[in-house]
């Protein structure tokens, strides 16, 4: 193989890791630091999806224009979901593990609750159209440019994350909350709306990722578990909580697959993938990407 | 936006609650015929479901119901519609039938969607002696199973594969690439591709299988790109289909013969591809409008009951035909299955689709085809006695 065939492949594979990661960004904030392992995650991007494609049929929106406003809806969505679920759990769970447990039930509540609501409102057929298909050549290899774009804003909002949660003062209080929820609130820190906040912007984050893949992949209401199950792998690959983890475990694991993929057959591709993720938890359950004692 | 299926489900429900109050006397007089069936409206089945099946039942209740009824030998009874959701789930499409046609002793069933499904009740619809008109399912081993009540209307493996080959060879193509989903319809269809590029001069430089619902097939289309094969041949699901289709274009990878299989022949695919986009592509066809003026009428009758919703091009017309089948059978023989089932199974029918004659389960008549885009519509390209419009041997570069 060339020296060009072999770049191909990677930056094919970072190209597929740059949208694992940004669709493990939403849910490892959910999880990472507040232990509500969404499995609605994928259903919440499944809502981002249709938006985007809903505008773009019907009234012609540049479905670029729908990732902050996908974001917006779902941010609200998000606040909502947590005022009328979670703020009751956590008043109501004794510890952060029955907090866990409840939340997970919760969660694939809203699930099928999700689901099907989008199947009713929107039919259950698939649906797609046409953005951005063109190619980009990058040297000797080319790539479709929205594919290109969906790399370009995982690696933006990844890189927002980061510095929104190492550099300021929100996600410093962020950061005290998964640490230690009572010692944040006797710090002063505002827990009653940090939490939805929070979990919004996880939320908002799967809009913007629906939204995007919108672009490259038909849509369905069904088509959010598997971008669930992957963003698990992810964050286990990355540290439960490092955001700079989950971009760099979803880089990771897009590039194993491709050339997986590449050396052997995708049908084995789910093999591959299990395969790490079990290796991960047995050998390094904190995750690749992380060192001890420190997050985000 | 309300849901289009759920819908057209209120409207076909109203149609009939409508055609039974206000109908004239003699037709409140005859009791329904009730007909049974289970549909994926929620789960992974459902956009082949809703595109290629359950719109064609609910048409032709509405236009059955519209003429006075179903004609049972001679006599209009109204049809009565007994469904409901197997959320994509073998299990549920099996209890559904078991009730359907053991405790509800519907008069009639129609089939579910799918090879899966279908092999699932195929021995419940012998075991209960219905006769079963299967639009959507593919596979030699239900054809093997010989059950007498079990008909396939749908182009089995061996006539596409072979069609598909005859065409390629007649118009030079020398090396193929494959790739085909792990299931029982990409292995089959594989394996009859083998059994039929034996000896035709035809050599498979790459194969690759992947698992339904793969999310990159990039890496497998840039390798088959470097072997600069005359063909791709894809057999796939809807999603993929369209993905491959993506991908190719992304990579570069134009063949020219770039054909695909379930979706290929749906609006959808024009839809995402955009008209230009999708010019050349071959694939999974067997009917369009200019089939017959029957398939016309059909097209048009759909497309203006679900707002602009088309037919497909492969799978919709096999539907059709079949109901077409039960309703000259019912008309002929009236409701008892026995002799409904040895109508079907020894009588040439005449139908959108041209002629259906059964041999054992299968439906033997439709020949083998191979459809293309060319122009925004899905014309049938071969075999030449059954071409909507001529083939053209090189696909354009994506668009």
């Amino acid at each position: 193989m060339s020296i060009s065939a072999w770049l191909e492949l990677i930056a094919s594979g970072l190209i597929t890791g740059g949208i694992y990661a940004l669709v493990a960004l939403g849910l490892n904030l959910q999880y990472g630091l507040m232990r509500i392992l969404n499995i609605a995650h994928g259903e919440f991007l499944m809502v981002g999806a249709y938006l985007t494609w809903l505008f773009q049929t019907s009234y012609g929106l540049s479905p670029l224009l729908m990732v902050p406003v996908s974001f917006v809806v779902l941010l609200v969505l998000g606040v909502v979901v947590h005022f009328l679920c979670f703020r009751r759990l956590t008043a109501t769970s004794p510890n952060l593990d029955v907090f866990e447990a409840r939340g997970l039930m919760v969660a694939f509540g809203l699930m099928f609750l999700v689901q099907n609501f989008a199947s009713w409102m929107w039919g259950g057929e698939l649906r797609g159209y046409d953005y951005m298909t063109e190619p980009v050549k990058l040297g000797e290899a080319q790539f479709a440019a929205n594919k290109l774009l969906v790399f370009f804003l995982a690696l933006v909002f990844s890189g927002a994350l980061i510095v929104l949660l190492r550099m300021t003062l929100l996600g410093k209080g962020v950061r005290a909350l998964m640490q230690s929820p009572i010692g944040a609130q006797l710090m002063g820190i505002d827990t009653k709306r940090l939490h939805p906040l929070m979990f919004g912007i996880g939320l908002g984050l799967s809009g913007i990722a629906g939204a995007l893949l919108s672009m490259a992949y038909t849509i369905t209401p069904f088509m959010g578990q598997p971008y669930t199950v992957t963003a698990l792998i992810v964050i286990t690959l990355g540290g439960f909580g490092s955001m700079g983890g989950a971009l760099i475990g979803g880089l990771f694991l897009g590039v194993i697959e491709a050339l997986g993929m590449h050396f052997s057959n995708p049908s084995l591709k789910a093999l591959l993938s299990y395969a790490i993720f079990i290796a991960v938890l047995l050998l390094r359950p904190e995750g690749l990407f992380t060192r001890k004692g420190r997050k985000a | 936006m309300a849901q289009q299926s759920k819908r057209t489900l209120l409207k076909g429900a109203a149609a009939t609650v409508g055609a039974a109050a206000f109908a004239p006397h003699l037709l409140a007089a005859q009791p329904p015929v009730r007909i049974g069936y289970s549909m994926s409206r929620t789960g992974p089945w459902t956009g082949g479901a809703q595109v290629s099946q359950e719109p064609n039942y609910l048409l032709w209740a509405e236009q059955q119901n519209a003429l006075g009824g179903l004609d049972v030998k001679g006599v209009r009874r109204p049809i009565e519609l007994i469904s409901s959701d197997d959320r994509s789930d073998t299990e549920t499409v099996v209890r559904t039938y078991e009730k359907l046609m053991g405790s509800d002793k519907v008069d009639l069933v129609l089939p579910p969607w799918g090879s899966n499904a279908n092999f699932a009740v195929a021995p419940l619809a012998n075991r209960f002696g219905y006769p079963f008109l299967a639009p959507t399912a593919l596979s030699k081993r239900l054809v093997e199973m010989k059950l007498p009540y079990f008909f396939l209307l749908l182009q089995q493996p061996k006539p596409m594969c072979d069609a598909l080959v005859d065409m390629l060879k007649a118009n030079g193509a020398k090396t193929i690439a494959v790739v085909y989903v792990d299931d029982l319809f990409g292995l089959e269809n594989y394996a009859a591709l083998r059994v039929a590029l034996q000896g035709s001069g035809i050599t498979m430089v790459e194969d690759k299988s992947y698992p339904a619902g793969v999310k990159d097939l990039s890496p497998v289309l840039r390798s088959m790109k470097d072997k600069n094969p005359d063909a791709f041949v894809g057999f796939t699901y809807p999603p993929d289909t369209i993905l491959a289709s993506k991908q190719a274009k992304e990579v570069g990878f134009n063949p020219k013969f770039f054909y695909a299989s379930v979706g290929t022949a749906f609006q959808l695919y024009r839809n995402v591809m955009t008209p230009a986009g999708a010019e050349g592509v071959l694939g999974m066809g067997s009917w369009n409008g200019k089939t017959s003026p029957g398939a016309k009428a059909y097209f048009d009758a759909h497309t203006k009951k679900f707002g602009g919703k088309e037919p497909d091009r492969w799978a919709s017309g096999a539907t059709w035909a079949g109901l077409e089948i039960l309703t000259a059978g019912v008309a002929k023989v009236g409701l008892d299955r026995k002799a409904l089932r040895d109508y079907i199974s020894n009588t040439s029918h005449k139908t959108i689709l041209g002629d259906i004659k059964f041999t054992g389960s299968e439906n033997t008549a439709t020949p083998g085809t191979v459809s293309q885009w060319q122009s925004g519509e899905f014309e049938v390209v071969w075999p030449p006695k059954v071409a909507t419009a001529k083939l053209n041997p090189s696909k354009p570069a994506w668009k």
